[in-house]
């Protein structure tokens, strides 16, 4: 690259992130360096910070609850975010072929997506109740009794687990807008060389679409690792803490402790752990993901 | 190194050979897909079915499955229980000027992410994703703090002005995409000597139409369904959003919710994400994306 | 890029951040001087109070009222700040931390009083009180009322509405079973925790049909912590009540207590007269109560029950919470309190709208306009007995009069921290009604919780 190519690149960079540079300075950076501030400091909101160094960030790794959300969560991420993906993928390359009422598939697939987070919760309420629920209903035919789901602690982060499955259609949506981007030429190419579908899939359709299925990654990680509103919304963190995520653990600290201090050091372990394996999954991906351009490199 | 994608003429032995092979596949996933959306669609009978019930049907356990007596009037008192008119107008106006601020500045954004190699791309891309990673919890307070310095308390401002400066997701969303389209357009596009920022406009934006359509839904769902915000910024009735006015409905812990009306105001909800859904998605049934330019 | 370009932006990068941090570390206590109150502050001015509350139709009410109270003060304006149950608490730290502090609120969210004194966010009355001549009789307050919220001779907060614990009973359920309906009268002294097992265990019904299944009695007394309390044992020392909410002892291990919630989880367990947390959520859903759909003979709960009552498929009545042995205590009173916050700017407007809350008249209105909030006023409380259609309201006056007079306040307003200590109470006794734990394993465990909690 040439000293001059290099300043018209920088430029041009620069131009175009404006808008979003003002604003990560107007709006972002002000809460993200006070969270930072107050990480070190020991604020009950009511009264002034006071500089307490890194007690906060010592005292969580001694905290039985800080403890027991982490594995919550982890186990959580793990579990979830691989299903969503291969879920949301099959979808999408189902509603990918030309199929009958295509349209009306598409959007009965996105449609739990769009309902409301008080609906949500009030219609699993009701498909995981023991006694009436739908789930259970269904086992009953295969001979199964099922759980209490939602109120036993051996299976609440199951039935959260579950849940989040309703709304595979956004990852559905994002795979199918990367399928479009995959040129049916290539494909064809592919086939006419003799490839099977599953060939044709591994070696054409899936590196083309490898960009849709990192951001997937990661933020699929980003999000499961913020999951909150069931916890808070559901199930209050329990039976029996089972259900006891890592924000949720974050959001008690802040407004049922008064302890804000103690709730920015949690969060900023969880920005630190986040980014560490979004780094990493950063790096691994080069090897992996396609681009066309050669933008990234 | 890349491919220019040509998208040559089909030839039709191949085509008919493809569909002979194919057809049992398709009726395969024609039959799982009438399952699945079977399932994805009993939200929607749950939320019509409740929403027709009478209050006092509302109690009884077990739970009927569709109401005894259609209680139509229903859609008529969820107007004289919560200012719904206006909650639904000031809901409408955050959503759509959100959407359209989050696709100019995102878009924008991402463009400059996804094509161009300047000093201290990667640490700014870090920062841009890193901005994701704190949980609101976690900024909520020196957040308010900020808006409130800026007089911006009980304004739609603070729902509405930071999508004109991009969102991280969207930002990161829609630089996948832009880094999928070939360099030899572009290279194309500046010997005929467009502008940079006629590239963007003219090859990256109208190539992205799926993504763009996705962030268009995004951003829209993101904020109609937006609770925490509007409930920090806003204080003055007239000024509450769909999601407060349904929150007031199951706020008391003395009374027993009217579930019904909830469900009313939930199945209005979804009127404009679905029409904006249904156009949408015809943006993904468009086709090759590619076939548009040489 | 190759890597030492990196670094290199990186280390003033990161000089800059620090830098940021320092500078911006000064003014986001949240308690800095940028004053950004309502508007002008000229003379003879409007000035503005805030009253936050929830966003319920039982309580934005005093909307209404607002009109009546203008015209008397022509000065002082009222504006309502609201917000979910669910967002209350947060909301209202964040507006403090911001310095848009309200002006007037209650303990409306997780938190009680006893959590707002020890933050140190409440403003003492005392002295505006003094300076007034505010007088509780004036407004048929009782005395013992104003004392819940007199911490050392300080006033902190003013009641301004009252539920006590009564029992609610489904009059078809008795009447299938042929069961004389309870007496409403405390004084009443066969009126026994056994004579109610009793009547239960003829009202219960156990079937695997799910809409057959029934039970006699949902013994909900207070909170958890707080039932022992019931049968004589007092798991939080004495001092907890005058310091501000602070024990310097907790008793949760003691026999006593043990014996007690042996005694109510036996209700579940071996008597099986009473449903598990599991069932009434099955039946009733999150929040709900299942005596509502009908399934409950006898729910011992909070009087705002009461409200929904008109709503109920079947004939209900009200009776008193039954004796136990001597027990002095049979009622947990839930005294909401108006207070002022340390962050008011015009506490003597606020005080004066305070006191137009709590005039007779106010009060009386107040019922009609919420749908039947208590009002802790003595006078209005008589109208209060008449809301209810159906229910006798002699009944009502019983045991409003009797809940009083064997009430002690809810343990959720009265100590500190309550909120995690609610919270600890939940996860570590649901093993407990599953059948997964005993009570003598699970009590030192929550002794050994509380204490860090309360050391906090």
């Amino acid at each position: 690259m040439t000293h001059r190519e290099g300043r018209r690149q920088t430029l041009y960079m620069y131009l175009f992130l404006s808008p979003w540079l003002i604003g990560f300075f107007v709006f972002a950076l002000y809460p993200i360096l006070s969270s930072l501030y107050l990480s070190f400091t020991d604020y009950d909101i009511i009264h002034p910070p006071v500089f307490v160094g890194l007690a906060n960030y010592t005292e969580m790794f001694n905290n039985e609850l800080f403890w027991k959300s982490v594995i919550v969560t982890l186990r959580y991420t793990v579990i979830s975010v691989p299903i969503q993906l291969v879920l949301g993928l099959g979808f999408a390359l189902l509603l990918h072929q030309k199929i009958p009422f295509r349209g009306f598939f598409r959007t009965a697939m996105y449609f739990p997506s769009m309902v409301s987070g008080v609906a949500m919760s009030l219609l699993w309420y009701w498909i995981f109740n023991p006694q009436i629920g739908l789930f259970n209903y269904v086992l009953s035919w295969f001979g199964i009794k099922g759980p209490a789901w939602l109120m036993n602690p051996d299976t609440s982060l199951y039935a959260l687990i579950i849940m989040s499955l309703w709304t595979v259609g956004t990852g559905m949506i994002l795979f199918l807008a990367g399928l479009q981007g995959v040129p049916a030429s290539l494909i064809e190419a592919a086939e006419l060389d003799g490839a099977g579908r599953f060939k044709t899939f591994l070696n054409v359709t899936l590196p083309m679409i490898s960009p849709v299925l990192l951001f997937q990654l990661i933020m699929g990680a980003i999000d499961s690792f913020q999951v909150f509103t069931q916890a808070f919304v559901m199930t209050q963190g329990g039976p029996n803490y089972s259900t006891w995520f890592y924000v949720y653990n974050l959001y008690t600290s802040a407004f049922k402790e008064y302890r804000a201090g103690y709730s920015s050091a949690l969060a900023w372990v969880l920005l630190i752990v986040v980014m560490l394996f979004t780094a990493l999954v950063m790096k691994l991906s080069n090897r992996y993901v396609h681009y066309e351009g050669g933008g990234n490199k | 190194m890349s491919t220019i994608p040509s998208t040559g003429p089909h030839s039709p032995s191949s085509k008919v050979r493809r569909r002979r092979k194919f057809d049992a596949v398709r009726v395969m996933s024609f039959i799982s897909l009438v399952i699945i959306t079977f399932l994805m669609l009993l939200p929607l009978f749950f939320m019509v079915s409740t929403s027709l019930k009478s209050k006092r049907e509302m109690l009884k356990f077990p739970p009927t499955f569709l109401p005894e007596t259609w209680q139509w009037s229903n859609y008529k008192d969820i107007f004289d229980t919560l200012q719904f008119g206006t909650l639904y107008g000031n809901s409408l106006l955050i959503g759509g000027l959100t959407v359209v601020g989050t696709l100019i500045s995102s878009s924008l954004a991402a463009y400059g992410f996804a094509r161009y190699r300047g000093k201290g791309k990667n640490i700014w891309f870090m920062l841009l994703l890193s901005t994701m990673m704190l949980p609101y919890p976690a900024i909520m307070i020196p957040q308010f703090i900020l808006f409130s310095k800026m007089n911006w308390i009980d304004t739609f401002l603070p729902l509405i002005v930071p999508a004109f400066f991009g969102s991280a997701y969207n930002i990161f969303l829609l630089r996948q995409f832009f880094t999928t389209l070939p360099d030899e357009l572009f290279d194309a596009g500046r010997i005929d000597g467009c502008g940079e920022f006629r590239m963007w406009l003219k090859i990256a934006l109208p190539l992205s139409g799926p993504a763009l359509a996705t962030v268009a839904i995004f951003a829209f769902i993101y904020s109609w369904n937006d609770l925490l915000t509007p409930v920090l910024y806003l204080s003055s009735s007239e000024k509450f959003t769909l999601p407060v006015g349904m929150a007031s409905l199951t706020s008391s812990r003395f009374r027993i919710p009217p579930w019904h009306l909830l469900m009313v105001a939930s199945v209005l909800a979804m009127v404009p994400i679905v029409t904006l859904f249904a156009i949408a998605q015809k943006r993904f049934v468009e086709g090759i994306v590619l076939t548009g330019i040489k | 890029m190759n890597k030492n370009r990196k670094r290199k932006t990186l280390v003033p990068m990161l000089a800059t951040v620090m830098f940021i941090v320092l500078a911006l570390s000064g003014c986001s206590g949240g308690k800095s001087a940028g004053e950004t109150g309502n508007g002008g502050s000229g003379k003879g001015e409007k000035v503005t109070i805030t009253h936050y509350t929830i966003d319920s139709e039982d309580r934005t009410f005093i909307e209404k009222l607002i009109p009546d109270f203008e015209k008397e003060h022509p000065n002082i304006k009222v504006k309502i700040e609201k917000a979910p149950y669910e967002q209350f608490d947060s909301k209202l730290q964040t507006l403090i931390a911001g310095d848009k502090s309200p002006d007037v609120t209650s303990h409306y969210g997780y938190g009680g009083f006893a959590e707002y004194y020890n933050k140190d966010m409440l403003l003492d009355l005392t002295d505006i009180i003094k300076e007034d001549g505010f007088k509780a009789a004036d407004y048929s307050i009782s005395e013992d009322l104003m004392k819940i919220y007199t911490v050392k001779d300080h006033t902190y907060g003013i009641p301004v509405n009252m539920y006590v614990t009564l029992m609610l009973y489904n009059k078809d359920m008795f009447d299938a079973a042929g069961l004389p309906y309870p007496p409403s009268d405390y004084e009443d002294k066969s009126w026994t925790f056994d004579k109610m097992v009793e009547a239960a265990k003829k009202m219960t019904v156990v079937s695997d049909d799910v809409a057959k299944t029934q039970y006699g009695v949902d013994f909900t007394w207070a909170e958890r912590d707080m039932r022992p309390l019931y049968f004589g044992a007092q798991p939080y020392s004495e001092d907890t009540w005058t310091n501000g909410g602070v024990p310097s002892a907790t008793h949760f291990d003691s026999p006593e207590v043990i014996a007690a919630y042996n005694k109510l989880f036996g209700l579940i367990n071996t008597e099986k007269v009473s449903p598990s947390t599991e069932w009434s959520k099955s039946v009733a859903g999150q929040n709900g109560d299942p005596f509502v759909a009908g399934k409950i003979g006898m729910s011992v709960t909070g009087s705002w029950s009461l409200a929904g009552a008109n709503d109920f498929p079947f004939k209900i009545g009200v009776a008193a919470v039954p004796w136990n042995g001597d027990n002095k205590v049979r009622s947990t009173l839930f005294v909401d309190p108006l207070l002022i916050l340390k962050g008011s700017k015009h506490p003597k407007e606020a005080f004066e709208w305070i006191k137009f809350l709590l005039k007779n008249d106010i009060q009386e209105k107040s019922i009609d306009l919420s749908g039947g909030t208590p009002p802790v006023s003595t006078k209005a409380a008589e109208t209060y007995y008449k809301h209810f259609d159906g229910i006798d309201p002699a009944d009502i006056k019983n045991v409003y009069e009797g809940g009083v007079k064997y009430g002690f306040e809810s343990y959720n307003h009265l100590v500190t921290n309550y909120s995690q200590i609610n919270d600890m109470f939940i996860n570590e006794m649901q093993p407990i009604e599953t059948g997964h734990k005993t009570v003598e394993e699970v009590m030192p465990i929550i002794q050994k919780k509380i204490t860090e909690i309360i050391k906090r």
